[in-house]
């Protein structure tokens, strides 16, 4: 990027930025409405489901005896994975100095947020009584992944929120003081609150940097650990499918899959809904794609492993459980996860066509979806196979189906999680302003009211 | 092309008739034939009822009250018609294989076993003599007491007579149970002699708690209205010196028998992770100041 050299260029730039990247937060037309009285009718019968659940107990559900993790878990699952890319983009791509990583990490951060949240909250929708979510406290055992499980999704969580709350203080600050934009009153209220009296002095940036360096940091094994903890709660146990030591990397990698498509579509998704095409470049895009194939070969790579290397000794149950997958019951949702969402899609995006946005939208969409679909596969055929004697049960108790109602609080689930993104978007720029000047040239100190203090 | 028509109104009928039977069960004629090998005796009867009870009451309900469970088909009643529509060989052979919701029991009850049951059905047939009869229930009272030196249980029982006399009762089976969470284990039985007394000898091979103790009931056959006796804390046992798995610490074990370096890494690394939280939080708290300055 060339610097731009005159005071008054640098002004008229940053003016368009703040303009451009603050109509989000300012625009409310009718598709708004309706998109946010959709979130809420959703979340309603969500809660309504939620609520016939706690009142009538898990029979509700399809799960019984044998097949007592079922859609619930594969959400969980899916959820902590795609939160992990907030890990990726934010931190890993900023440590390495990778550059267009910044103008997608606050996407990536509204990602991670959203996600991490629902699935802690999925979690508690899993439980018969919910109020026993507090024995976790009273009665908790430090040696049971649960525990560790908890602990590492919390940790994330409030990092990611502060990883998300970090970057923004200095928008938040300009955002204030600028009384042309028609940005609502309450909202700069709320700005004035959250941008703690920043000043932009050199004091304050080098706090600012410091502490977004320690999250950084900290990120990283936080971030590895809330995946490799989550595939501990399945590889801890003796079931075949989840018994295999390579199952931690395999979820951090399968993450990464999930998580890029994920930020791949909000992003094509602002870009159009708010007119950023100059923000979300096709350069972004390209970038991300590439980011993309090269996580889906990573995932690829453990999956091959994965399979290959059991399927080559076809031991008794785990024999019994693979066949199931390759040929059984599950075998077309399994082939189709494995072949439309995973490998046609590295054969495509290897092309540089479909990184342009909209087939790359388009592909990361059914890469997302299969991602979910992998997440039920991991989950439900291993708990069908118990290798218990399955003897004098209703026939109902040896397969799982979910029930509506598990499919209403999936939903719901789902949605929330659109209405965390939604309302952070309404609220805060969705790319760093500053950032953005900054890597423009454009020295923001200067242009503020405020006298140099540097 | 009149035989034709006729020929075809038969053969209708008869598939119509087939089809509206397609629910009946149907053992083939050479199976249905095989003789009963156990004898039509009361101890087999009772034993087949003591497995009906434990295996097939679940459904089936109890015998003549028709009280089984709602399934589809509804399982017969083992007094039923239909039921004895059965020769001794079908039964044995439905029993064996099952269809649909009634489970086979080739693999659970052994073929002998199996037989006795088709006994104890045979006991409500018709064409039988019924060898269990429902004499009216007799009123009866249990003594005892624990001889722990001897490792021997003293029973004393009594029975009412018409005139509400309570009188010793002789020649007489009591059981010696052991008591459990979900009710009691039968450990053997003993017969009253003419005083209406019985001596039971707790066998080696039973083994109690860590102290060799046990909680012993004393029973009696169906027949008698009585109180069960329970003579608590009886030590006539082996202790139970089986080797506790919890014992030791393992990487899965419960809070009391964790490994330390187990939780010394987790509370290091979660301890770490927040207080490193936290410093950022004191960052932000140090950047509203700077902003006052
Ligand atoms: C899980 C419930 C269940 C249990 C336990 C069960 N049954 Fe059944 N039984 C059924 C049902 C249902 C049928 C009807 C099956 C049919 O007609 O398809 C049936 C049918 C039968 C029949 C055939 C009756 C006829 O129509 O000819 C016999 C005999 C029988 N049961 C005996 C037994 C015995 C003996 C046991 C125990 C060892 C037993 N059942 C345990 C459910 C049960």
């Amino acid at each position: 990027m060339n610097a731009i050299k005159s005071p008054k260029d640098q002004k008229k730039v940053l003016d368009k930025i703040t303009f451009d990247l603050t109509r989000p937060i300012v625009k409310r037309d009718e598709l708004t409405r309706f998109w946010f009285f959709l979130l809420i009718m959703f979340v309603i019968v969500g809660l309504w489901g939620w609520i016939i659940q706690i009142d009538r107990g898990l029979g509700v559900t399809g799960m019984r005896d044998y097949v007592s993790w079922g859609m619930y878990i594969a959400n969980f699952v899916f959820f902590v994975a795609v939160s992990l890319i907030g890990f990726l983009i934010s931190s890993a791509l900023h440590l390495l100095k990778i550059s267009w990583g910044k103008a997608v990490s606050r996407v990536a951060e509204q990602i991670a947020i959203a996600a991490v949240a629902l699935a802690g909250v999925i979690i508690v929708m899993d439980m018969g009584r919910p109020d026993r979510f507090l024995n976790i406290f009273f009665h908790g055992r430090f040696a049971s992944p649960i525990i560790w499980d908890v602990s590492v999704v919390v940790t994330y969580l409030t990092i990611s929120v502060l990883l998300f709350y970090l970057p923004l203080i200095p928008d938040l600050a300009m955002l204030r003081d600028k009384e042309d934009l028609g940005i609502p009153k309450w909202k700069r209220r709320l700005y004035k609150t959250l941008s703690l009296g920043w000043k932009g002095n050199a004091a304050q940036f080098k706090t600012l940097y410091h502490a977004m360096r320690v999250l950084m940091l900290l990120i990283i094994p936080v971030g590895l650990s809330i995946h490799t903890v989550t595939s501990w709660l399945f590889a801890s146990t003796l079931r075949s499918g989840w018994d295999t030591t390579i199952l931690g990397p395999y979820f951090v990698a399968g993450a990464f899959v999930a998580g890029a498509s994920a930020v791949i579509i909000l992003m094509y998704v602002y870009r159009l809904r708010y007119g950023l095409k100059e923000y979300f470049k096709d350069y972004h895009f390209d970038q991300m794609g590439k980011l993309l194939v090269f996580v889906c070969l990573v995932y690829l790579y453990f999956n091959i492993n994965e399979f290959l290397v059991p399927g080559y000794k076809m031991k008794t149950a785990e024999g019994i459980h693979l066949i199931e997958l390759f040929k059984g019951g599950y075998s077309s949702m399994f082939w189709l996860v494995q072949v439309v969402g995973l490998v046609l899609p590295i054969v495509l995006i290897v092309f540089k066509f479909f990184r342009k946005p909209l087939p790359l939208t388009i592909i990361s969409a059914v890469v997302l979806v299969a991602a979910w679909f992998k997440r039920y596969l991991i989950v439900i055929p291993t708990l069908e196979h118990p290798f218990l004697p399955v003897q004098n049960v209703p026939e109902h108790f040896q397969h799982y189906a979910p029930t509506s109602i598990e499919i209403t609080i999936t939903l719901f689930a789902f949605v929330a999680a659109l209405a965390i993104i939604s309302i952070l978007a309404k609220l805060f720029p969705v790319i760093a302003i500053w950032e953005l000047a900054e890597e423009k040239g454009i020295d923001i100190n200067q242009l503020t009211e405020e006298p140099k203090i540097n | 092309m009149r035989n034709l028509i006729r020929y075809i109104f038969i053969t209708l009928l008869v598939f119509s008739f087939l089809n509206s039977n397609s629910q009946e069960w149907v053992v083939a004629d050479d199976i249905a034939s095989i003789q009963n090998p156990s004898p039509y005796t009361l101890q087999n009867v009772n034993k087949g009822k003591e497995l009906y009870l434990k295996n097939c009451k679940s459904c089936h309900g109890d015998a003549g009250k028709n009280n089984a469970l709602p399934l589809v088909p509804i399982p017969p009643d083992v007094t039923s018609a239909q039921m004895h529509a059965n020769s001794e060989g079908a039964l044995f052979h439905k029993i064996t294989a099952g269809r649909g919701t009634m489970p086979q029991f080739e693999t659970s009850i052994s073929e002998d076993d199996r037989w006795r049951i088709v006994n104890y059905i045979m006991n409500f047939n018709p064409a039988n003599e019924p060898l269990l009869v429902d004499a009216p229930k007799i009123n009866a009272k249990l003594l005892g007491s624990v001889n722990e030196a001897e490792k021997k249980v003293e029973v004393l029982a009594e029975f009412q007579d018409k005139d509400g006399i309570y009188k010793k009762l002789a020649n007489t089976p009591v059981f010696i149970n052991s008591k459990k969470t979900f009710g009691k284990i039968k450990i053997g039985q003993a017969t009253t002699d003419e005083n209406g007394r019985a001596v039971y000898q707790i066998p080696e091979t039973v083994v109690g708690d860590a102290e060799g103790k046990i909680d012993i009931i004393i029973s009696m056959e169906d027949n008698y209205t009585v109180n069960e006796l329970l003579l608590e804390n009886a030590k006539v046992c082996a202790p139970n010196v089986a080797e506790n798995l919890f014992d030791e610490a393992v990487l899965w074990g419960t809070n009391d028998r964790l490994q330390p370096w187990l939780l010394v890494s987790y509370l290091a690394i979660a301890v770490g992770a927040w207080l490193a939280i936290f410093y950022v939080v004191f960052q932000i708290v140090k950047i509203k100041r700077l902003g006052k300055e």
